[in-house]
C-alpha cells in the first residue's frame, strides 16, 4: 500500500487503484464492502476517488501508520475544493495545538493516538466522540462507513443501535417485558413527593424509604443536583445471586426484582451485596400491622392462593384490591413482616391489575411525581419502543438535537449524528455490571458527590431520614420510650 | 518440668475425680450461658431492632456487625484447629500429639458456636431449615452464604469422623477406667472394634488429614469463607484476592492461641505438666509467632496498597481503617505478642507459660476485634458513598456483646462436659511419650 505519496491530490491521484493488488482490500470488512462503498460514492455528487483514498488512509490512521496531521495535510486542499470547507486542523494548526497541550512522551512516540484511539475505542458509550470524529473526517469518510470500521476495530458493533444511534435504554434483559424507569433528573425539583407516595402505597416503616431522593453537591458543578433512587431492578442483580434461599428473585413476567416475604430468612446478604443501598430490613415490628394493609381483609393466605388456578386467584385478588400478594400468589408487595428484607418492588400488584386496569403500568411514586406536576419519573416496559419511558427518551433526544443543531448555526453533520448522542443519559454504577433498568437523564454524580440538605427536607415532610437514629430507641439497654 | 512417666491413669483422671474448681467454673459458665439465652429470647421476640444494626445507605447504619464478625472468628478457630491437628498427623509432628485432640475438640466446639451465630444473626431463624433446604439445589451454585453452610457442615462431619475413629482406640483400651454411667455411649462408640482395625483406621485418618490440609487453603478458610466478602464488587474494604490468605492466617493464629489457652488450663487442672510440657507450649508459642507475623504482614499489604495511590473508594476505606482506634488496638496487641515471641526465641530465659498465655489471650482479642471491624467497616465505606448518612456508625449493643460472652461460656461448658466423657489426650500421645510407639498395646494398668 502506498502512503508516502504526499502529493496525492484530487485529480492526479491514482495510487489507490494502481498499487492495490486485485484481491487485497484495504478495508477490514472486505472487498465487497469496499465495492459497495465505491458504488455509493459514485452515486453522490462527490469525488469517488478522493473518498476512497481518504478511506484507505483513514485505515492507515487507525493502525497508527500515519499521523492525524499527515492525514489532514494530505487532504486539506482537496477537501476544501470538493466541499468548500474543511474544519479539520492542518499540520500547522495541529502542531501548534500539540505544543500547547502538555503532550505525554508516550503520545508523541506513538504518533498522536488521537483520532486513531478514538476510532478504535468507539462503542455505544462514546457516541459523542463518534460524532466528533465524523465531523473531523468530513463527509467522505463518514459516507464510507468509518463508524463501522471503528466498531470492527474496537470489537463491538452495538446491537442497541437503532435509527437514533446507540440507544441508552432498553434491551437490558434479553427479551420480553422488562419494566424499568427513565428518570429525568433535570425535571426533578427535590419536592420528595415520590418518597411520600411510595410510603403511603406500601406502608413502609419509619426510615424505610424505598424511594429516596438525594440532593447533592458535586465539585464540578455549582447547580443543584438531584438523584432519584428507587431500586434499580438490575437484570444482573447481585442481591439475587447471593440470596441463600432464592427469596430475592426476578419475576419472569416482567423482569422486576422481588423478595418472597414467606421464605426470606433475613440474612441481609442481599443488602450487603447491593451496590446502591436500596434495601431496608424490617428490624422490628412493622409500623403498620398486617391487617391494615390493602387487601389484608381477604379470606385467603399464601397457601390457599397457590392452590387456586390463575384466573380464580387473580379475580379474587382484584376484587379485594389486594396489595399484598402478586398474581402468582406470592407475598411480595407492601412492607415486609418482621425479620424480612424489603425494598422498592415496582408495585407488582398494580402491574397485575389488582388495583384496576387504570393502575396497570403505573407506580405510586410516578403518580405522585406526575401529580406534583414534575413528571420526572417515567415507568414502563423499557424493551417496548412505544412505552412511556422510551417515548419520553425519544422526545427529549429530539429536543436536545433540535436545540443543538440550532446553536451550531445550521451546520450539517450528515446522518451519522444521532439524537441519542445529544442526550446526557447514564445508569448508576454501570461499570459494576449490574445492568440496572433505571436510566437517568441529566448529570451523573461524580466520585466526590456528597448529599446535602435539599430544598425540601425529610423532616419537613415528616419522613425519617437517618433510620439508625430512629432504631436506636429499640436497642436493648438504650432506655426505651 | 517433671520427670514423671506419663501413664494412661493420667488421661482418665478428669473422668475419675472432680475438683471444687470444676463445679465453680461449671456454675459460672452455665450462668453466663443462661443469661445469654435470656437476652437472645428478647431478640427473638422483639426482632433485631434490639441490636445496634441498621440499614446502610440512607439509613446510616451497618447491616452486618458483631454477629457476622464473631461468626467468622469462630469458624477461623475451628478451621485452624482442624488444620493443626491434621498437620500433626500428616507430617508426623509427634511432639504435638498431646494437643491434637484438644485441637479437634476445639474445632467441634468452635464450629458449633459458628453455626449458632448463623441462627442468631438471621431475622427469621424459624425458617432457616425449610428455606435453605428447599432452594439448596439452585443456591449452592451461586450463593457464597450457602457455600459457607455447606463447608461448615462438611467440616463438622469430617471432624466428627476423625474424632470418632481415633477415639475408638482409646475407649477400647481404657474402658475399665471410664465412668460406668456412660457405658452405653462407649458401647456404641466402640461397636465392632477389634485391634485389627487399628491400622486401617490410621490410614483413613491419614487420608482425612490430607483432605483437610489440601482443602483448607483452597476451599475452606482460605476460600469459601473470605469469598463471602471478597466477591462483592461494591464494598472496597472487602474486595480483593488478599482476603483468602488473610483469613487463613487469622484462622491459624486464633486456633493456636486457643489451643495454648486450653492446654495450659487442662495441664494445670489435671497436673499434666509431664504430658503438655513446657517444650510443647514453647513450640506452640513459636508457631503463634509465625502466623501472627503473617497476619501483620498481610495487614500491612492491605494498608499500603490502600493508602498510597489506590482508587478513591479504597483509599477512603484504608484511611478510615488505620485511624480507627479498634484497628490500632487489634494490631497493637498482636504486635506486643509478637515482640514477646521474638524476644523469647532469642533469649529463652524470657519464656514463661504465663507470658505465652497472655500473648495468646491478646492475639485472640486482636483477631476478634479485627474480624468484627472488618465486617462493619466494610459496609461503612461502600463504593456508592454519596449518602449523607454514609459512613454510618456502629457499636455493638449489650445483646450483641452478650452473645460473645454466651458463646464463650457455652464453648467452655462443651469442654467441661467432654472432659468427663472421653480422654482429651490421646492414648497414642502417652505411648509416644513413653517411647512405645503406636502399635504397642496400651491396656496395661
Ligand atoms: S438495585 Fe440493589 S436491590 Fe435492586 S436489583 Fe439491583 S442489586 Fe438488587
Ligand atoms: S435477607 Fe432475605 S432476600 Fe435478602 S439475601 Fe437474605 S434471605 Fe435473601
Ligand atoms: S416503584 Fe413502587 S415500590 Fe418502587 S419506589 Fe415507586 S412506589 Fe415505591
Amino acid at each position: 500500500m502506498s502512503k508516502d505519496d504526499s502529493s496525492c491530490g484530487r485529480d492526479s491521484c491514482g495510487c489507490g487503484e494502481n498499487d492495490e493488488t486485485a484481491d487485497e482490500s484495504f478495508h477490514p470488512m472486505g472487498e465487497d464492502y469496499e465495492e459497495e462503498m465505491r458504488e455509493m460514492l459514485d452515486d453522490t455528487e462527490y469525488d469517488t476517488e478522493l473518498g476512497m483514498d481518504m478511506a484507505e488512509d483513514a485505515m492507515a490512521l487507525i493502525q497508527g501508520e500515519i499521523s492525524e496531521a499527515e492525514f489532514h495535510d494530505k487532504y486539506n486542499e482537496a477537501v476544501v475544493e470538493e466541499f468548500d470547507v474543511d474544519d479539520r486542523p492542518t499540520v500547522d494548526a495541529f502542531e501548534e495545538m500539540n505544543a500547547e497541550e502538555d503532550e505525554s512522551i508516550f503520545k508523541k512516540l506513538t504518533g498522536g493516538g488521537d483520532i486513531a484511539d478514538k476510532l478504535a475505542g468507539l462503542d455505544a458509550d462514546t457516541s459523542q466522540s463518534r460524532r466528533d470524529t465524523m465531523k473531523k473526517m468530513g463527509a467522505a469518510g463518514a459516507a464510507l462507513g468509518l463508524g463501522g470500521v471503528a466498531s470492527a476495530q474496537g470489537g463491538s458493533s452495538d446491537p442497541k443501535d437503532d435509527e437514533y444511534g446507540a440507544n441508552p435504554v432498553g434491551d437490558t434483559s434479553d427479551e420480553g417485558t422488562q419494566l424499568g424507569m427513565v428518570i429525568d433528573l433535570n425535571r426533578c425539583d427535590g419536592c420528595l413527593e415520590c418518597v411520600t407516595g411510595c410510603i403511603e402505597e406500601n406502608n413502609t416503616s419509619s426510615g424505610a424509604n424505598w424511594m429516596y431522593v438525594l440532593s447533592y453537591e458535586d465539585e464540578s458543578t455549582e447547580q443543584e443536583n438531584f438523584l432519584v433512587r428507587p431500586c434499580q431492578h438490575c437484570t444482573n442483580a447481585p442481591c439475587e445471586k447471593v440470596c441463600p434461599v432464592r427469596a430475592r428473585h426476578t419475576r419472569d413476567k416482567d423482569g422486576i426484582v422481588l423478595t418472597n416475604y414467606e421464605t426470606c430468612i433475613g440474612c441481609r446478604y442481599c443488602q450487603v451485596a447491593c451496590p446502591y443501598g436500596v434495601n431496608y430490613f424490617q428490624w422490628g415490628e412493622p409500623d403498620t400491622p398486617f391487617d391494615e394493609l390493602m387487601g389484608a381483609d381477604g379470606d385467603y393466605d399464601e397457601d390457599s392462593l397457590k392452590e387456586m388456578d390463575y384466573e380464580q386467584r387473580n379475580q379474587l385478588l382484584t376484587e379485594n384490591n389486594d396489595h399484598i400478594y402478586d398474581e402468582r400468589g406470592m407475598w411480595s408487595d407492601s412492607r415486609p413482616p418482621q425479620g424480612v428484607m424489603g425494598k422498592c418492588t415496582m408495585c407488582p400488584t398494580r402491574q397485575d391489575g389488582h388495583s384496576g386496569e387504570e393502575k396497570q403500568g403505573t407506580v405510586a411514586c410516578m403518580e405522585a411525581c406526575d401529580a406534583a406536576g414534575m413528571s420526572a419519573i417515567h415507568f414502563g416496559d423499557v424493551n417496548d419502543p412505544e412505552s412511556r419511558p422510551r417515548q419520553y427518551m425519544r422526545q427529549r433526544a429530539e429536543q436536545e438535537f433540535a436545540r443543538d443543531t440550532e446553536l451550531d448555526n445550521g451546520e450539517q453533520w450528515g446522518e451519522t449524528v444521532t439524537p441519542w448522542a445529544k442526550l446526557s443519559a447514564f445508569k448508576l454504577l454501570e461499570d459494576l455490571g449490574t445492568r440496572p433498568n433505571i436510566t437517568y437523564l441529566g448529570n451523573q454524580p461524580g466520585p466526590e458527590a456528597e448529599q446535602v440538605e435539599g430544598p425540601v427536607s425529610y423532616e419537613q415532610i415528616g419522613v425519617t431520614d437517618n433510620r439508625k437514629e430512629h432504631l436506636d430507641q429499640y436497642t436493648f439497654g438504650a432506655g426505651d420510650d | 518440668m517433671s520427670s514423671r512417666t506419663p501413664s494412661s491413669d493420667d488421661i482418665v483422671r478428669p473422668m475419675q475425680s472432680t475438683s471444687k474448681w470444676y463445679y465453680v467454673l461449671f456454675g459460672v459458665a452455665s450462668l453466663l450461658a443462661l443469661v445469654w439465652f435470656g437476652l437472645w429470647s428478647i431478640q427473638l421476640s422483639q426482632g433485631l431492632a434490639v441490636t445496634n444494626l441498621a440499614d446502610w445507605g440512607s439509613g446510616g447504619g451497618v447491616t452486618w456487625g458483631l454477629y457476622i464478625g464473631a461468626f467468622i472468628w469462630w469458624v477461623g478457630i475451628a478451621h485452624g484447629g482442624i488444620i493443626l491437628s491434621a498437620a500433626v498427623r500428616l507430617f508426623g509432628m509427634k511432639r504435638y500429639l498431646p494437643v491434637a485432640r484438644l485441637a479437634e475438640l476445639l474445632t467441634i466446639g468452635a464450629l458449633s458456636m459458628a453455626g449458632m451465630y448463623i441462627v442468631i444473626h438471621v431475622g427469621r431463624p424459624d425458617r432457616i431449615v425449610t428455606s435453605v433446604v428447599q432452594a439448596y439445589p439452585v443456591t449452592v451454585h451461586q450463593s457464597p452464604l450457602v457455600w459457607d453452610v455447606t463447608v461448615i457442615t462438611m467440616y463438622m462431619v469430617m471432624t466428627l469422623t476423625y474424632l470418632g475413629l481415633t477415639v475408638r482406640y482409646d475407649l477400647a483400651r481404657l474402658r475399665d477406667d471410664l465412668p460406668d454411667i456412660l457405658e452405653p455411649v462407649y458401647k456404641i462408640a466402640t461397636l465392632g472394634y477389634s485391634e485389627a482395625e487399628d491400622e486401617v483406621i490410621e490410614r483413613i485418618v491419614w487420608w482425612l488429614a490430607l483432605g483437610v490440609i489440601v482443602m483448607a487453603p483452597l476451599l475452606l478458610h482460605g476460600g469459601v469463607i473470605p469469598w463471602l466478602f471478597a466477591l462483592l464488587p461494591s464494598m472496597p474494604g472487602w474486595q480483593g484476592a488478599i482476603q483468602g490468605p488473610q483469613f487463613l492466617t487469622i484462622a491459624l493464629t486464633s486456633a493456636i492461641a486457643g489451643v495454648i489457652i486450653l492446654a495450659l488450663t487442662v495441664r494445670r487442672a489435671y497436673d499434666w505438666y509431664h504430658i503438655l510440657t513446657d517444650d510443647v507450649i514453647r513450640g506452640l508459642t513459636l508457631w503463634l509467632g509465625l502466623f501472627s507475623l503473617l497476619f501483620v504482614w498481610l495487614q500491612l499489604q492491605q494498608v499500603i496498597t490502600g493508602v498510597y495511590a489506590a482508587p478513591l473508594d479504597q483509599r477512603t476505606f484504608a484511611a478510615a481503617k488505620v485511624t480507627a482506634p479498634a484497628y490500632q488496638f487489634a494490631i497493637g496487641v498482636v504486635l506486643i505478642a509478637l515482640a514477646y515471641i521474638f524476644a523469647q526465641a532469642v533469649r529463652p530465659s524470657i519464656f514463661s507459660v504465663r507470658r505465652s498465655l497472655a500473648a495468646s489471650v491478646m492475639v485472640l482479642a486482636g483477631t476478634l476485634t479485627e474480624k468484627i471491624l472488618f465486617v462493619f467497616e466494610g459496609i461503612e465505606y461502600p463504593t456508592f458513598s454519596m449518602y449523607a448518612n454514609t459512613p454510618g456508625e456502629y457499636f455493638p449493643s449489650l445483646i450483641e456483646i452478650g452473645s460473645l460472652v454466651g458463646t464463650i461460656a457455652m464453648c467452655t461448658l462443651f469442654f467441661m462436659v467432654i472432659l468427663k466423657v472421653v480422654p482429651v489426650i490421646e492414648l497414642h500421645a502417652i505411648e509416644e511419650l513413653r517411647g512405645e510407639g503406636h502399635s504397642a498395646p496400651g491396656d496395661d494398668d
